[in-house]
């Protein structure tokens, strides 16, 4: 692998491989630039369970008290819990020790202002700046605060808002058998205690020690979810969830043991909420059209925004959305508990619908307008992503052209989606259609395009 | 004290010290870290702090750094360095840090590294260390290899089993002891003392946190707020100690200051008749009467440079055996039984044992010895005009026996003084020290002439 995937200092923060890349130095480093940006007031930590957690959490600590902030250190803990808390305890900000859905060796810094929301464009390009300039906060002896540990209100306050936007006592009548894969991640303590206790679930429940290394794949999906699938069959479970290591992600897999496309995950949530409740709905560019076709059918309206969280919930706080996520990536993003990717948000979105409709999963999933989905990750040289994606939009003269996120060819029976990641030279590419025929034709053809040398070179 | 950032941060073989937010930063503090995590080899490290605020910043720097090298961390919290050096050799650990300004004040802060045995490092060792901080280059553990964290509150009470192997502590019950903490690391272990022993404390500033005063252990700051508490409180003695409780100074029964040069020959006068050992190491700083204990027990005085940098490579060259007490006149004594480690708590603990056998009092054993009176000074200095100053002084003071192994230092019978430059702060110190009557004349004399080169 080239050496630049392996460190990526940016605008979306810090990651990179631990060790010899992402080291305890550029950690602080970050940590008193976000102090210094934050300012010397309270700053709430937390991590998931990557070995590599405790010493870089030592190393942001470090940072934000040379700054001079007082931190409020939450320990393990899900992602959009450590949001939640952050909001809701006055602190200036957050900062969660986590890669995501990355692999172990991975490990990064998530970063919240005071409203819990992850940092816009402009703080992240502020904070970048203090970064580079090396022009920290340096706190006095005088000035300097402690480190307190605060780990059972996070999770009390989190679960009571999530609790507070569903019908728990239904979902509880129901007592649901409930499976779960929670990676041995942040929320493999959190997550049961959630499923069994505050919504009454019977609960089977893989890779939830987190002390242990993660067992399977990091990213929840159709391919990494085989344990949690036999787990359902097995044990004739009504629905099973899967979770990555910070627990903002969330797959699902219906009674019969089929891992659900997160496409229609998220439709799936998308259609609980509006089926309570009209208002705006957002997703990327890259999430699937039932939902245009769900909304449609509900009479409200859809935003597309380029992919990425920030750019979701920055529009959902624009236009008062009331639902939103992005498909891609099974992230569920529902304000009612907070504006972030959420997955006890969904779990329970999901359960409540289950619960109010009496179907089951597979059903609900029948129930959502049918399209045919392929993607691919096809890799470019430097230099070659403009010749590429021009090539790209001069093959469909007819088709209409998005251009907020790389190119989106939209068709009437269909979309290509092609991008470029933001931390390596791949293009992603996305393609969906009304017919399995018309997608493998479509996705064929843009295929074509994109690995073919000689196609870009040859103008 | 001022603050300019140029003149608030020292690296050197000591380690890391500095004025936080002035001088010392968080960035070179993950930076010795890892510096010190890449140096040892594999095993556990010990790591303490004392209680300033600026710690517990310092404590997750160092953490990092450690951990990221992939050595797992005993993190023992507020202790003393003493306990810090003792919890080493009791988990047979690669080494430990020190986190804690020890007798500077509150602004400062430091970073001090210890070895596998729990001593300071050696020279060489720590030349080491600072070319590994200074080239950065270190070395981490992958993903997988870093290391882990646990804490241990009870460090404290195996290092008091350390000490009651060596002391008759219910017998020293029967003195009742006023001690000043400095809002240091010895309340701790005083309280812990006194609850396991039965040992009869009165605890004064013993709220670790803000120092209520300089912590330094000179006379000046023992006749501050200790010593007009003794005689009223009805107590055997008073001790002062720093924040990390490596030294200590005294107040007789009646309430008189003790200058801290007499720990030293007061703990040789006791140690030497039992030890094996008669030869006594101490630094070109120090008083005379050293020599005079010395004789009366057959003992001999090896001086070298001042710093705890010199005491360490002088010891490493006589067997363990031969040495019977080393230290300075600061009031940091390190004992053998203790693997020599400067330990305010085993020089008060060894005080009182020494009262105890000789049936006495402090006063008494105090008037045992012939008068000598010392005056220390110190002027800031330009360093341009440093050799030119000692090329003058030398000039003029040719009469004596020069010694120039640090500074200069001359000899008169009964009358020397002492002039070097501090490796921890830029001023230049000049001490000295007269048989009887203080030297008063020759101090003054000496204070004007280093002033003539001075900032």
């Amino acid at each position: 692998m080239p050496r630049e995937h392996l460190l990526k200092i940016g605008v979306s923060g810090i990651r990179g491989v631990v060790g010899p890349f992402l080291t305890p130095q550029l950690t602080r480093a970050f940590a008193q630039a976000f102090g210094t940006y934050v300012g010397p007031r309270r700053v709430v930590v937390g991590r998931d369970t990557r070995a590599s957690g405790p010493m870089l959490q030592h190393a942001v600590h470090c940072g934000l008290l040379a700054a001079g902030c007082e931190v409020t250190d939450v320990g393990v803990l899900p992602t959009p819990t450590i949001q939640f808390y952050t909001a809701r305890c006055g602190a200036r900000g957050g900062l969660a020790i986590t890669a995501s859905h990355n692999p172990p060796e991975y490990n990064a810094l998530k970063m919240f202002n005071a409203a819990g929301l992850f940092f816009n464009h402009y703080e992240r390009s502020e904070l970048l700046d203090i970064y580079h300039q090396s022009a920290f906060r340096e706190a006095t002896n005088a000035e300097m605060r402690g480190v307190t540990r605060d780990a059972d209100a996070p999770v009390r306050l989190h679960i009571e808002q999530v609790l507070a936007q569903v019908d728990a006592e239904r979902i509880r009548a129901r007592r649901f058998q409930v499976a779960l894969d929670a990676v041995n991640g942040a929320g493999a303590v959190m997550t049961p205690h959630f499923l069994q206790h505050a919504l009454g679930c019977e609960l089977q429940a893989i890779s939830i020690d987190p002390g242990k290394p993660f067992p399977r794949v990091a990213e929840p999906g159709p391919e990494t979810l085989g344990d949690l699938a036999r787990l359902v069959r097995e044990q004739g479970c009504d629905i099973g969830f899967g979770q990555d290591p910070d627990g903002d992600r969330l797959a699902v897999v219906d009674e019969t043991g089929r891992v659900l496309d997160n496409d229609d995950v998220l439709a799936v949530a998308i259609d609980a909420v509006l089926a309570r409740q009209r208002g705006a709905v957002v997703v990327n560019l890259t999430t699937s059209s039932a939902i245009d076709d769900i909304a449609a059918a509900r009479g409200c309206r859809v935003y597309r925004t380029p992919v990425g969280e920030a750019n979701v919930v920055e529009t959902m706080l624009a236009t008062g959305a009331v639902i939103g996520g992005e498909g891609s990536n099974g992230g569920i993003i529902y304000p009612a508990v907070q504006s972030c990717r959420d997955s006890y948000a969904g779990m329970a979105l999901w359960l409540d619908r289950l619960a109010a409709t009496g179907a089951s999963v597979s059903a609900l999933v029948e129930g959502l307008p049918r399209y045919h989905r392929r993607s691919a990750t096809v890799g470019f040289e430097h230099g070659r992503l403009g010749p590429l994606m021009q090539k790209l939009a001069g093959r469909w003269p007819e088709a209409q052209l998005d251009r907020r996120d790389g190119l989106k060819v939209g068709f009437a029976d269909g979309w290509i989606h092609a991008r470029a990641s933001n931390t390596e030279p791949l293009l992603r590419i996305a393609v969906e259609a009304k017919t399995e025929a018309r997608a493998a034709e479509l996705f064929t053809a843009a295929e074509q395009v994109a690995a073919d040398p000689s196609a870009i070179l040859g103008g | 004290m001022s603050a300019r950032s140029g003149e608030s941060l020292r690296i050197s073989h000591v380690g890391l010290r500095g004025i936080v937010g002035r001088g010392l930063s968080a960035e070179q503090v993950v930076d010795f870290a890892s510096a010190f995590g890449t140096f040892l080899g594999g095993g556990p490290v010990v790591l303490g702090r004392d209680p300033r605020a600026s710690s517990v910043m310092l404590r997750e720097g160092v953490i990092a750094g450690l951990l990221a090298c992939g050595h797992d961390v005993i993190d023992l919290g507020v202790v003393s360095t003493p306990v810090i050096q003792h919890a080493i050799r009791r988990h047979g650990a690669a080494g430990g840090v020190s986190i804690g300004a020890s007798h500077n004040a509150a602004e400062w802060n430091a970073l001090k590294f210890l070895g596998g045995a729990g001593t300071y490092l050696s020279t060489a060792e720590a030349s080491e260390l600072l070319d590994l901080y200074h080239l950065r280059r270190f070395t981490f553990a992958t993903w997988e290899r870093v290391g882990r964290l646990r804490q241990e509150d009870d460090a404290i009470d195996y290092y008091l089993d350390g000490l009651a192997s060596v002391y008759d502590l219910a017998a020293l019950a029967r003195f009742k002891v006023i001690v000043d903490c400095a809002n240091g690391t010895s309340s701790r272990i005083l309280r812990r003392l006194a609850e396991r022993h039965g040992l009869r404390f009165i605890l004064i500033n013993e709220r670790m946190g803000a120092l209520a005063h300089e912590p330094n252990t000179s006379a000046a700051m023992v006749a501050l707020q200790l010593a007009p508490l003794v005689a009223p409180a009805g107590a055997d003695a008073g001790f002062l100690f720093d924040v990390d409780s490596d030294r200590v100074a005294m107040a007789t029964g009646a309430g008189v200051p003790v200058t801290e040069e007499m720990m030293l020959p007061l703990l040789a006068d006791y140690l030497l008749p039992r030890s094996r050992g008669k030869l006594i190491i101490t630094n070109l700083s120090t008083t005379a009467l050293v020599e005079e204990i010395a004789a009366r027990h057959g003992g001999k005085v090896i001086r070298v440079r001042v710093g705890r940098q010199a005491a360490m490579d002088a010891m490493a060259i006589y067997r363990p055996e031969e040495i019977g007490v080393a230290g300075e006149g600061t009031g940091a004594v390190m004992i053998p039984a203790f693997r020599f480690v400067y330990d305010g708590i085993a020089s008060m603990l060894a005080v009182l044992s020494m009262m105890l056998e000789r049936g006495t009092t402090l006063t008494e054993i105090l008037a045992g010895y012939p008068r000598y009176s010392i005056l220390k000074g110190q002027v800031s200095f330009v360093p341009q005009r440093i050799p030119a100053m000692f090329m003058e002084l030398e000039r003029r003071y040719s009469d004596g026996r020069v010694n120039s192994a640090d500074g200069l230092r001359v000899d008169w019978p009964d009358t020397w003084f002492h002039v070097r430059v501090s490796q921890t702060e830029p001023i230049v110190r000049v001490i000295c020290e007269q048989k009887g009557e203080p030297p008063r004349a020759l101090f003054d004399a000496l204070m004007d002439q280093v002033r003539q080169y001075a900032a």
